[in-house]
């Protein structure tokens, strides 16, 4: 999304920040700005620390620019830096501790049975390794394989927190049928 | 009749067919409650694709010009750390010569713990990395504006040396004095922000 925006300026733009041009890295961080919050903010229980992962995924992105050679988009490469910030995150929240605890919060059946919550509620509600696979895999349209190596996990576990995601997705949102 | 799981309908979205998909894509062609199924998890992945993006509360960009600022100064130092010996070297050189003409100060002395002590805090810092380690608004924004006032330390001491070699030994050891608590104060941030994040 925000590539499009950019793409017609984006060497003349990275040459600048490149060299060290304030502005132009002042520019590159509003063009992307929003898409790397957004993608912090889905994984992070927090807006603070979605606004901390922004921060840090700009200032690597700023210090790494003479390394990223066009191969690829912008986004992408950015996309990247940000899940791995924001995975790191996670793991320095330990919130994979507290993960099983939550489980057990969330999936009780009865209680989830008669609740029909929107589906951003619902996403919200997942434990945040749940929250973190199903927005790589279905909304930035990163492959199992990849969501394992970011994470430092198996493919299977990547297929079986999407699973999980969904089944329970399914259930809060009411679209369980009998049968 | 039994049903496709949630694992075999998410496999009939992936390019590319596993083992015992062909028989799961049969299965869906033949059973309408799966192709509903199936058709509610396109659904669902396509209005999560579709939420609105959500946008920060607060400007990052200040706090990320000032890491980067830092940064740079960070790798000038380092880069610089041979002169910044030559210039402590030159102090030195300069006190000695006036301790020829004039017995042996007690500034001189002092002047001489300074830079020492000077240099052992910038060795505490380079151990901290803290350019490798997660840091925090706070931290950022405290270590920016300590190392703002030691760059303008430095440069008095420069000046001073440069434009006014006679600079009387108080009016240095002021200098170094001023740096080595800048220098500290530093340090505690680093140390504070260790024991927030649990490092």
């Amino acid at each position: 999304m925000a590539d499009t925006y950019l793409l017609a300026d984006a060497e003349p733009l990275l040459a600048r920040a490149r060299a060290g041009d304030q502005t132009a890295l002042e520019e590159l961080y509003r063009a992307f700005e929003t898409p790397v919050y957004n993608l912090a903010r889905r994984f992070c229980r927090t807006a603070e620390d979605a606004e901390d992962v922004l921060q840090e995924t700009f200032f690597e992105v700023c210090r790494s620019l003479k390394h990223y050679r066009g191969e690829g988009s912008l986004w992408g490469w950015i996309r990247t830096i940000a899940a791995s910030k924001a995975l790191m995150r996670l793991r320095r929240n330990r919130y994979r501790e507290t993960e099983a605890l939550e489980d057990d919060l969330h999936v009780g059946p009865r209680a989830d049975q008669h609740l029909r919550m929107d589906l951003e509620a619902a996403f919200e509600r997942l434990p945040p390794l749940s929250r973190a696979v199903v927005w790589l895999h279905d909304v930035e349209g990163y492959t199992h394989e990849e969501i394992a190596g970011m994470m430092g996990k198996t493919v299977s576990f990547s297929k079986s927190q999407l699973a999980r995601a969904h089944t329970r997705l399914r259930r809060w949102l009411g679209e369980e049928t009998a049968g | 009749m039994t049903h496709l799981g949630m694992e075999q309908l998410l496999q009939l979205r992936e390019p590319g067919l596993e083992p015992g998909g062909a028989a799961a894509r049969e299965h869906v062609e033949a059973c309408p409650q799966c192709r509903a199924e199936l058709d509610r998890l396109h659904q669902r992945v396509a209005r999560l694709r579709a939420l609105p993006a959500l946008r920060p509360g607060h400007n990052r960009w200040p706090a990320v010009r000032a890491r980067l600022a830092a940064h740079a100064r960070r790798r000038l130092l380092r880069f610089a750390s041979v002169g910044g010996l030559g210039l402590a070297a030159s102090i030195a050189l300069l006190l000695m010569v006036r301790d020829l003409a004039h017995p042996a100060s007690v500034a001189g002395s002092e002047l001489s713990s300074a830079i020492a002590r000077s240099h052992e805090l910038e060795r505490t810092l380079d151990s901290f990395k803290s350019d490798q380690r997660v840091t925090d608004g706070w931290t950022d924004r405290m270590a920016g504006e300590l190392e703002d006032r030691i760059a303008l330390v430095d440069r008095q001491l420069e000046m001073a040396q440069l434009m006014d070699p006679e600079s009387s030994e108080t009016a240095l050891l002021r200098l170094w004095r001023e740096r080595v608590g800048l220098l500290d104060a530093l340090v505690d941030v680093h140390l504070t922000r260790a024991s927030r994040i649990g490092l």
